[in-house]
């Protein structure tokens, strides 16, 4: 993280002197439009932070007061606990396979709809329609009856259930997450439909076909929400919990193959009320995530575009 | 002009030192509403089981005018996450609903009161002394309970009939329960059983069936590799034989009747609680039964009555006479009784489990018969496992997927299975 | 309006063959939603043990059960408690997680750069890691069981999310639609109320709409910060018919769970056709 996620622009900041007395009142106009923020970002997010990141240091069961063990948490994660390892790995797998599925989907479902003029609110609605359940009880139902066996999928296709066989519970975890493709694709839409209509009229005056303007004008000016979608959707898969524990019933089965990391995480603090423990947990991944961002962030300067920073 | 900066900073100082000011005068006081005492009070359970318990509580305030009820219940998953969080937040209900497993955690957490303080306003002369036991921890009675329930073999009646195999009468042993699953199998064509290999209740009753225990009296472990070992493979046979689910249903059990394979139809029997298998009358329309567990090859009983539920009472509570006095009516009071029934198991206090009983029906004469047939058959209960047993209940079925899977021996499982125990139980 | 003018061709092919693949791909998504829709109108025995996607008949008592609310508390006071929160949360988020985005997006100030990383890193942190610590703060505020619990942080910009949606759009916006604001003698608060607010539309309509729906199915902090039943939810009503420990009522569970839909799916097709309207049509010429 850090400084890759400074909007370029502050670091102009010293070039503006001339205007520093306009540079200073908007300083502190700044701080106005901040002010709920900083309030919020103190009290009900630094401070409980603050407080996980001491207990991931401490021997802590919830109830009693917690004991400082120092690294203890971490060294037990990483050399003594075999099923921490394997969350990870489960992990990785969904990341890597869910993101990429569900912004495909959003994305390709976007374009579809985004030269429409007929019927693109039916669509609208109805694509995001799945995305309007989250992951309750009775999708998870469903969810294990089309995938099981004797199910939709296993009649159409032959295949056996999934959510009963480890080698296939993740990918119908995945394709849960990847069916509710409404937030990206809502998002896809506003960015679409944000771009300027002169761009493409003068992209066609200059003689330019469809696939030219879609490679000339939308991925530059969609590049904004492409990356936004792909850092939010890479964060939230690696914390993905509530499809997993809905399907497998809290369980991480069968045979720990949906167990995911936060999930593992809930297990060992409130299940088994190793609070220190999951805290350790929580900031590993935090610094994991991190890092992944991070190297979004610095890759975005090729790619993404912002009309804010014109032709610069 | 930094100035402005400054102001916003300011601005958000002040906000935060009107937090602090807030969180002064803030804070959980229970504070009498209209000179009344309030008293907050949850449990877990279906809108069954809230329905009754609220008519019950209407009935306590309306004998109590200066005392108010403020009731919530949530399904058990959901109540346990919430119950820990209050808790730990220092803000737990004046009453609460426990799990035999949560009482110790509570009590040496230090968030439940010694209910030997409230002797003159909680009567426990009439609760089986055997169970009343289960809610103490080093001697201090925590937690008093509600009900009582034992497992079962709960099964599909006229589906075994068809097969020819014999009934199960009285009394069976692990062996002879094998082969009348096996049995079943082979006429009926489906496994006879849900996989018990997956279920720490199931393990706990064929040690108990050998004279051994789960956990030693110091919260240790009661049982070795070897014993683990020759269970999962005894269960890793019957599977492999077809006498028992196979893994691929064993996997969707999630608590609920209607995910055993019983309840698909999926099999003939199924081991559960007692209160639940009446969940199987609405899946299985031609009739559920029940049986006992299976016993030790000598004929030792492994199955007990279990506490099914507790109450307990906040150490912080404000008002601490008051809350035991709601103890006590739910637990003693003849027309609470009358109103709650057995939806917190049959009830544990005698008197009144005589009195109710022929006002049972349904499947709530059917448990309170199949109870009363293992009256006085059955040895006490064990003491209230220690804390680490709430994460070993779901490793224990983790590690046996591992066998279930074929990924790892049973010996292999077993090893690793008590690996994890006494490091958990060490902590 | 934008490329279709440019590639406008009567129904051609191309626009055939993209209607049909769109209807193709919703008979798929769609399915799983049939499933929960005859899902609740089929009989106890039927819901999970059955693979049919029709019930043998209609089991209309799972409906009759669930508008009965839960435990003396009537569905439409549920109602009313789910629309509180969740509007009060549109009305929070819009407004807080908007101010904060122009402020990272369009203003400059010192420690620009480490409050915007430190804004992306609360959302990387786990918040079963974090639901204790808040609980402890929320009960010493005195504010356990009330909705602030639920509605505060949204008013506080606390979902990083949003603020970060808002700021990406805000960027995309062209800055000389500020400097003329600017000559004009607006102010930073000026220009962002009469010029740039219009103009993320689409970014504050997708924000009001994704809060309402996951406010609403927001389960967990429901379930942590309310006590009394009169305050429950239909989100945390819908929970209450299964408890893995008795007997459950999983007919009148996805009769509820299509009640707890209809506001949403109401909300979601009043507030989308907003989206359509972005800068391209609002008339704006950079």
């Amino acid at each position: 993280m850090t400084t890759t996620a400074i909007p370029p622009e502050a670091k102009r900041a010293p070039a503006a002197s001339p205007r520093s007395r306009t540079a200073r009142r908007r300083e502190g106009a700044a701080w106005v439009f901040l002010s709920p923020w900083v309030l919020g970002a103190i009290v009900l997010t630094l401070l409980p932070m603050a407080v996980s990141l001491y207990l991931s240091f401490t021997d802590y069961d919830l109830f009693s007061p917690p004991e400082w063990v120092g690294l203890r948490n971490y060294t037990q994660m990483f050399t003594e606990d075999p099923r921490y390892w394997r969350s990870v790995v489960t992990t990785l797998t969904y990341v890597v396979v869910a993101v990429p599925l569900q912004l495909a989907l959003a994305l390709v479902v976007a374009l579809a709809l985004k030269g429409m003029k007929r019927g693109k609110a039916f669509y609208r609605s109805a694509f995001y329609a799945p995305s309007l359940l989250g992951a309750s009880m009775s999708v998870a139902l469903v969810w294990r009856a089309v995938f099981n066996d004797g199910g939709t999928v296993d009649n159409l296709f032959g295949t056996g259930g999934w959510v009963n066989k480890p080698g296939w519970a993740l990918l119908a975890v995945a394709l849960l997450t990847a069916w509710q493709f409404g937030a990206p694709m809502v998002i896809f839409l506003a960015g679409l439909q944000q771009i300027p209509a002169e761009l493409y009229e003068a992209a066609a005056v200059d003689g330019a076909g469809t696939w030219r303007q879609f490679l000339s004008v939308t991925v530059p000016m969609l590049s904004p929400v492409l990356f936004f979608n792909l850092v939010l959707q890479t964060i939230q898969a690696f914390q993905v919990f509530t499809p997993a524990f809905a399907i497998s019933a809290g369980k991480g089965g069968p045979a720990d193959s949906t167990l995911v990391y936060t999930m593992y995480l809930y297990d060992r603090g409130f299940v088994a009320s190793h609070m220190g423990y999951a805290s350790a947990m929580a900031w590993v991944l935090l610094a994991v995530i991190g890092v992944v961002t991070a190297v979004l962030f610095r890759t975005s300067r090729s790619w993404v575009f912002y009309a804010s920073e014109g032709d610069r | 002009m930094p100035g402005h900066r400054t102001k916003g900073f300011c601005a958000s100082a002040a906000a935060l030192a009107l937090c602090a000011v807030l969180a002064g005068c803030g804070g959980s006081e229970e504070s009498a509403d209209g000179g009344k005492v309030v008293l907050r009070y949850t449990w877990w359970g279906n809108p069954d089981r809230a329905e009754r318990t609220e008519q019950a509580v209407a009935l306590f305030e309306k004998q109590h005018p200066d005392i108010d009820v403020t009731t919530s219940f949530s399904g058990y998953d959901a109540y346990k996450q919430k119950l820990a969080t209050q808790a730990a937040g220092g803000d737990a209900p004046d009453v609460m609903q426990l799990d035999y497993r949560q009482i110790d955690q509570y009590a040496s957490g230090g968030v439940l009161l010694d209910l030997a303080q409230q002797k003159a306003v909680l009567r426990t002369s009439e609760i089986d002394q055997g169970l009343l036991a289960t809610g103490r921890v080093d001697d201090v009675q925590y937690a008093v309970p509600q009900g009582r329930g034992t497992e079962t073999v709960a099964y599909d009646v006229e589906t075994w009939k068809k097969s020819g195999v014999p009934l199960p009468d009285g009394s069976w042993t692990w062996s002879q329960w094998a082969d009348s699953m096996r049995a079943l199998a082979e006429k009926t064509g489906k496994p006879g059983a849900t996989d018990p290999g997956q279920s720490e209740d199931a393990f706990e009753v064929w040690l108990r069936g050998q004279g051994r225990s789960l956990y030693t009296e110091d919260g240790g472990l009661g049982f070795t590799a070897d014993d683990l070992a020759r269970w999962w493979t005894f269960t890793d046979e019957l599977r492999r034989e077809g006498a028992v689910s196979p893994a691929e249903q064993t996997t969707q059990l999630d608590g609920s009747v209607e995910n055993t394979p019983l309840g698909r139809g999926q099999s003939v029997t199924d081991a559960n609680w007692d209160a639940p298998a009446s969940g199987f009358l609405a899946l299985v329309p031609t009739g559920v039964a029940l049986a006992p567990m299976p016993s030790g090859e000598d004929g030792t009983p492994g199955q007990y009555f279990k506490p099914s539920m507790f109450l307990g009472v906040s150490a912080d509570t404000g008002h601490p006479e008051e809350a035991a006095q709601l103890v006590d009516f739910m637990i003693n009071d003849r027309r609470a009784a009358k109103i709650l029934g057995a939806s917190r198991g049959i009830p544990v206090n005698e008197t009144i489990r005589d009195a109710i009983g022929p006002q049972l029906k349904d499947f709530d004469k059917t448990i309170a018969d199949f109870q009363s047939s293992l009256d006085g058959r059955l040895k006490d209960p064990p003491q209230a496992p220690p804390s680490g047993d709430n994460a070993l209940q779901s490793t224990f079925q983790r590690d046996y997927d591992q066998v279930s899977y074929e990924r790892m021996s049973p010996r292999e499982a077993a090893e690793n299975y008590v690996t994890e125990a006494k490091a958990e139980l060490r902590s | 309006m934008t490329s279709t003018a440019v590639s406008r061709k009567p129904l051609g092919r191309g626009r055939i063959a993209v209607h049909l693949g769109c209807l193709a791909a919703l008979l798929v998504m769609l399915y799983p939603l049939a499933w929960l829709l005859a899902t609740s109108l089929k009989p106890a025995d039927e819901v999970v043990a059955s693979l049919d996607l029709l019930p043998g008949h209609l089991e209309w008592s799972n409906y009759r059960t669930a508008l009965d609310g839960v435990n003396d508390v009537s569905v439409w006071r549920l109602l009313g408690n789910s629309l509180l929160i969740a509007g009060g949360a549109v009305v929070g988020n819009v407004l807080s997680c908007s101010l904060a985005a122009y402020a990272f997006a369009r203003l400059r100030f010192r420690l620009r750069g480490p409050l915007f990383a430190f804004m992306i890193a609360t959302i990387m942190l786990p918040h079963h890691a974090v639901l204790i610590p808040q609980y402890i703060i929320f009960n010493q505020l005195g504010l356990v069981n009330t909705y602030w619990p639920l509605i505060l942080p949204k008013f506080l910009a606390t979902e990083a999310f949003f603020v970060f949606l808002i700021v990406q759009f805000m960027r995309g916006l062209p800055r000389e639609l500020e400097e003329a604001a600017r000559i004009d003698g607006c102010g930073p608060f000026r220009s962002f109320f009469r010029v740039v607010l219009p103009l993320t539309r689409p970014a504050l309509i997708t924000t009001a709409i994704f809060t309402f729906i996951w406010t609403w199915n927001d389960f967990f902090t429901q379930l942590i910060y309310l006590f009394d039943q009169d305050k429950f939810t239909l989100t945390l009503a819908l929970r209450s018919f299964v408890d893995a420990s008795s007997t459950s009522a999983f007919g009148p569970m996805f009769a509820m769970s299509v009640i707890a839909l209809l506001p949403i799916v109401l909300f979601f097709l009043a507030f989308q056709r907003f989206l359509v309207e972005g800068m391209a049509s609002s008339g704006v010429k950079g």
